[in-house]
């Protein structure tokens, strides 16, 4: 295969772990883990190309990028025709439904009488599709940052957001009441390079070897710190 | 207020209006060189009727007419062809080998940068079965694309038969198998991995099926793949796939065929060979096919039935890719009006050059 092989990289809380990941891999990762402000770094025989997290498919599904990685949750929201091959183990973090402590079944009151429920959250599709398997009618608010003021506010039932150790959630007086979906990162193909292209099926067949090897996901450094 | 077209709709200038035409030309020309008759559906479908072989997977544009019918704009070829067969084909006896170029159209939201209509390429063998019918439509695919003009493309084949004795096999209940096929729909072969393990499946089972989708190759990994599920009784459709193989493989020497059961997207659709096409640089294939043996019947005739269809706006794409050059759309000969000829004279002199195949503008103002 004359041209390089192109990998999307996440930016943010994925990066490291991607880098090392990529490192273990064999491949060379020579000025990745310092790009400074550069999107693509070019070594023989691979181009990484810096993405932010919820990009990464785009990449992959319309051709700019061979393969890559991201998370569980960006696949969902996404929705775009990429293949999934490998559960990478890192970039753990917990979907969850939680409402205010002093509701205590108030939603679940809402719904007898009304059929539906405000959900407030930053990943609309991965709410639509927990509620929808449940048979649950759902108005899905759409928010960008700071889920908890909506249930605080009186704006909506339910939020569902990410949690790591919960404190956030403590802090705001919320209450977990459902588990919706453990996200890791995961690693992408195109469809046509997974099938035309071994170096993406040898690359991934080495991150399976690798995630194999940990015992446990390891979980995301973000917001909530430990 | 700009005149534009609708989101997803495009015009076509005529540099690539005159390329496309050239290369739908070229690939209709292949079809006939395998005796495939032409056939026209309408652009309109009943919704009721389409929906005979089933859920639609491609979300079709829905109205109402005038007179109250539901009714959707064609979001394929197969169908139609399937409802054309049943409907006016009826007493004629099978074989029929089909073609077809026209628009189809599929409705989806925005920001998905795609095409709401564009134009299929494909054929339908109906009535064939075995090995050679199966190999037939796929050497069409390989003639269809070096015909167009592609080279350098991938053929990715396999057959469902193996992974639905597994499914079936697994013990696992309605939601699990339901669960497995979605996860092969989406291409989640994480999912996959991890409904392999779940719990009351018999691990070999199990495991063949995690395997299935890493095998590829040529026919060493059919040889794989039966090592794999022979033991389990699961190897029925193998040897039909390895003739398959071998025929495809000794008479196309353009373009890679390999085989690659992680093609196996919808299997309550296709019950055979499933493969699709792919170019490099390309994220998406350029046409896909298989064998869909249960699918006329819902449209009142028992017949196996086995096809492809291409995308046009695809295939421009991956020649755009290997830097093909469109067709020039300039005429051969500019004809002016000369001192004192008559209108009658310059017609007369255009024709003639026109009679002599070329391609004539007759210009000037007189």
């Amino acid at each position: 295969m004359a041209e390089n092989l192109r990998i999307a990289v996440p930016k943010g809380s994925l990066f490291a772990d991607a880098v090392e990941l990529l490192t273990k891999a064999g491949l060379d990762t020579t000025g990745l883990a310092d790009p400074g402000r550069k999107l693509i770094i070019s070594n023989p025989g691979v181009d990484f190309i810096i993405v932010r997290p919820t990009d990464a498919p785009v990449f992959c599904a319309y051709g700019g990028a061979d393969c890559g990685m991201c998370g569980k949750d960006t696949l969902v929201e996404a929705d775009l025709n990429v293949m999934e091959m490998v559960d990478l183990k890192f970039g753990g973090c917990r979907f969850i439904v939680a409402e205010p402590e002093d509701a205590a079944g108030r939603a679940e009151q809402v719904y007898e009488r009304t059929g539906s429920l405000r959900v407030a959250t930053k990943y609309p599709a991965i709410t639509q599709r927990f509620f929808a398997a449940q048979g649950k009618q759902v108005d899905v608010i759409k928010m960008h940052g700071n889920i908890e003021l909506a249930p605080i506010t009186g704006m909506a039932d339910y939020i569902v957001d990410i949690t790591a150790t919960g404190r956030t959630l403590r802090e705001n007086k919320l209450r977990i009441v459902d588990e919706v979906l453990e996200s890791t990162a995961r690693f992408i193909a195109s469809p046509a390079s997974a099938r035309t292209d071994e170096r993406v099926r040898a690359l991934a067949a080495k991150l399976e070897e690798l995630a194999a090897q940990q015992n446990e996901v390891k979980v995301t450094a973000g917001g909530e710190g430990k | 207020m700009i005149p534009t077209t609708p989101r997803g709709f495009r015009d076509c200038l005529p540099t690539e209006a005159a390329w496309r035409q050239a290369v739908d030309r070229r690939v209709r020309d292949s079809f006939a060189a395998w005796g495939y008759l032409p056939i026209e559906t309408p652009t309109l479908e009943r919704l009721e009727v389409l929906e005979l072989a089933g859920a639609l997977s491609d979300t079709p544009f829905r109205f109402f007419d005038s007179d109250n019918n539901l009714l959707a704009l064609r979001p394929d070829c197969t169908l139609p062809a399937a409802r054309l067969t049943a409907l006016r084909l009826r007493g004629k006896e099978a074989p029929f080998r089909l073609c077809y170029s026209q628009r189809v159209f599929r409705e989806q939201g925005s920001l998905y940068g795609e095409d709401r209509e564009f134009t299929q390429m494909g054929i339908e063998f109906i009535g064939g079965t075995g090995a050679m019918a199966d190999a037939e439509v796929i050497c069409m695919l390989f003639d269809a694309l070096s015909a167009a003009g592609v080279r350098d493309f991938t053929v990715a084949l396999g057959t469902v038969k193996v992974l639905n004795a597994l499914v079936a096999g697994a013990g696992g209940d309605e939601l699990w198998q339901a669960a497995v096929r979605d996860a092969f729909h989406s291409s989640d072969f994480v999912a996959v991995d991890g409904l392999s393990t779940a719990e009351g499946i018999r691990p070999v089972y199990g495991r063949a099926i995690k395997e299935l989708n890493r095998i590829r190759g040529g026919l060493e990994a059919i040889e794989r793949c039966r090592e794999l599920v022979e033991p389990l009784g699961c190897d029925d459709g193998l040897d039909q796939l390895e003739a398959v193989f071998k025929l495809v493989s000794s008479t196309e020497e353009a373009g890679t065929l390999l085989v690659d059961f992680s093609v196996i997207s919808s299997f309550d659709y296709y019950t055979g060979i499933v493969f699709k096409a792919y170019a490099p640089g390309l994220g998406q294939s350029l046409g896909s096919g298989g064998r869909y043996d249960t699918t006329l019947e819902a449209f009142g005739r028992k017949e196996p039935a086995a096809g492809f269809a291409l995308g046009l706006e695809r295939v421009m794409q991956a020649l755009e890719a290997q830097g093909a050059q469109p067709p020039s759309v300039r005429p051969d000969a500019v004809v002016t009006p000369l001192e004192g000829e008559t209108p009658e004279q310059t017609f007369a002199r255009a024709a003639q050059l026109r009679r002599e195949g070329k391609r004539v503008v007759i210009g000037g103002e007189r």
